[in-house]
């Protein structure tokens, strides 16, 4: 699932202290369970601005609401006449929920209240941890289910470097060697020989690195195309 | 124990908003501590009193043009 954060209170409120209405627009999918983007967690922020306006003095409405998604366009029809109804939509989605609103919701501005962080998993109630980069090109049969792009500090392909101490990464104490983990879990695999394999240089442009991606099925796209087509 | 987190939690929330996180507070006690709830109500009842009006009611006041004396 996607991670986020919520903001911190003042940037929020730097953001929309200058509008009148407002909505705090919660996603009920992965930010909701990590108890940042919720419609819980919206209502919450919506109540501190509310009292935050009152007590600088400043004359504002503000309301909250979320949906399943903010990521498929069905989940927003039918809220979204009442979405536009507000001078400024603070999203507590992904930063995909905030891209994706604001492509359709017209004039009005579309901001985002959380930071959101990785693609992560919850080894336990409150904690997050990052387990894949979305790197386009997985490795994760090479290397025992351990992803060196996401859980290495360096993304190093080739094993551990020099900084790997008793089975932790330089950078931290609390942060595990990827790449320790992964001469643990082949050895237990009986597959540590894979490693001694010589691999061509990998491709990184099939991540961000390489530009915005886009996928297409055809066999679904193009139907729903005609589709849509025979109903106009 | 996850309501003890809460609170402190919920604390924070309201100290990020200008509120005294004084103005909440939990207390473990069971069902049959009676004098002992008698005792923490009228405590916290005193705290709110020192503490005086809320920063929000305040604010809701100022800006309906209430006078402090006209305030319940």
């Amino acid at each position: 699932m996607i991670v986020g954060k919520q903001k911190p209170f003042e940037e929020i409120w730097d953001m929309i202290k200058n509008f009148k209405k407002v909505l705090v627009f919660g996603c009920n999918t992965c930010v909701a369970i990590c108890h940042a983007g919720g419609g819980k967690e919206a209502e919450i922020l919506a109540s501190m601005l509310r009292m935050k306006a009152y007590q600088e003095g400043v004359e504002m409405e503000v309301k909250h609401a979320a949906i399943e998604r903010h990521c498929e366009p069905e989940f927003f029809d039918p809220v979204m006449e009442d979405v536009k109804t507000n001078d400024v939509v603070l999203s507590t989605a992904c930063g995909v929920g905030v891209n994706f609103l604001a492509e359709r919701i017209g004039d009005i501005p579309v901001f985002p209240g959380i930071n959101t962080q990785f693609f992560g998993a919850v080894p336990k109630a409150g904690v997050f941890v990052e387990l894949c980069a979305g790197c386009g090109n997985c490795v994760l049969h090479l290397t025992g289910g351990i992803c060196p792009v996401a859980r290495c500090a360096k993304s190093l392909m080739n094993g551990p470097c020099g900084g790997t101490n008793n089975g932790k990464c330089e950078i931290s104490q609390d942060v595990d060697c990827a790449w320790y983990l992964i001469l643990e879990r082949m050895t237990k695999l009986g597959t540590l020989e894979k490693l001694s394999e010589i691999k061509p240089p990998r491709d990184w442009s099939t991540g961000i690195y390489g530009g915005p991606r886009r996928i297409v099925l055809e066999h679904i796209a193009d139907v729903e195309a005609q589709e849509e087509k025979k109903e106009s | 124990m996850y309501a003890a987190k809460r609170v402190t939690y919920a604390k924070k929330l309201l100290s990020t908003v200008g509120i005294d996180p004084a103005r909440l507070e939990m207390y473990n006690l069971s069902a049959a501590m009676g004098p002992k709830w008698a005792e923490i109500c009228t405590e916290f009842t005193e705290r709110i009193r020192k503490l005086g009006h809320s920063p929000i009611w305040l604010a809701v006041c100022k800006q309906s043009g209430m006078k402090r004396s006209e305030e319940k």
